[in-house]
């Protein structure tokens, strides 16, 4: 269930995840968001390296659908990736 | 126990403290603020930006389980997002409770689980 509604006009392709870059990791891959057809068992390391083969993942976290996941774990029906940089809100 | 978590892109406007019973006799209150040095290099404020629906899931997570740990009655929580002027609040939270010292680590605790792992970011334009 993609826990963004912003990110979700219309129906989404099965096949498609909408990857959300925050903060630093935002100006690392160069996109806040954006749609990207996807083989369910890729993982969301499988995924970066298809995007920024050289993107460093040092301290990067993943959240699949907005729940913390790791970066060997299979997307499986996530509607939502999101790459979370070290936080620093307060 | 009662759970408020806004996030707001306005200056934080500090909500009416109605008591949600009447044994409550601590109510704590923390105001984070913007500092003029950050990283020792003088600014005039921090954008904040959050991975919303997120932020909302993980610090509601949060918030129970200090609630098991320390009980409360009530937390109200504001994060301000955009643009925070220096000498202006980007963080307020707010803990109801019978006594003091549950209210004070509940407060104490949440700020550090806050900045653990709360998909909030602050960026420093200098």
């Amino acid at each position: 269930m993609p826990c963004s509604d912003s990110t979700h006009t219309g129906s989404m392709d099965e096949s498609e995840i909408t990857l959300l870059a925050f903060a630093s990791a935002r100006e690392n891959l160069g996109f806040s968001t954006r749609s990207l057809a996807v083989n369910r068992a890729e993982t969301p390391l499988d995924i970066l390296r298809r995007i920024a083969p050289d993107a460093n993942i040092e301290n990067l976290r993943v959240a699949l659908d907005c729940e913390f996941s790791d970066w060997h774990t299979p997307v499986g029906h996530a509607r939502e990736l999101a790459f979370i940089p070290p936080v620093s809100g307060g | 126990m009662i759970i408020a978590i806004h996030f707001t892109t306005d200056p934080i406007v500090i909500p009416r403290s109605s008591l949600p019973n009447r044994e409550i006799g601590a109510v704590v209150e923390f105001h984070g603020i913007v500092r003029e040095l950050e990283s020792a290099a003088p600014i005039d404020g921090l954008n904040y930006e959050a991975y919303e629906p997120m932020a909302r899931k993980v610090l509601e997570k949060h918030l129970l389980d200090l609630h098991a740990i320390h009980g409360c009655d009530a937390v109200h929580f504001i994060h301000r997002l955009g643009w925070v002027p220096v000498g202006e609040a980007s963080l307020y939270l707010r803990v109801m409770s019978s006594h003091r010292a549950e209210a004070l680590r509940f407060l104490a605790d949440a700020i550090d689980r806050l900045k653990l792992d709360v998909p909030i970011w602050k960026i420093s334009t200098t």
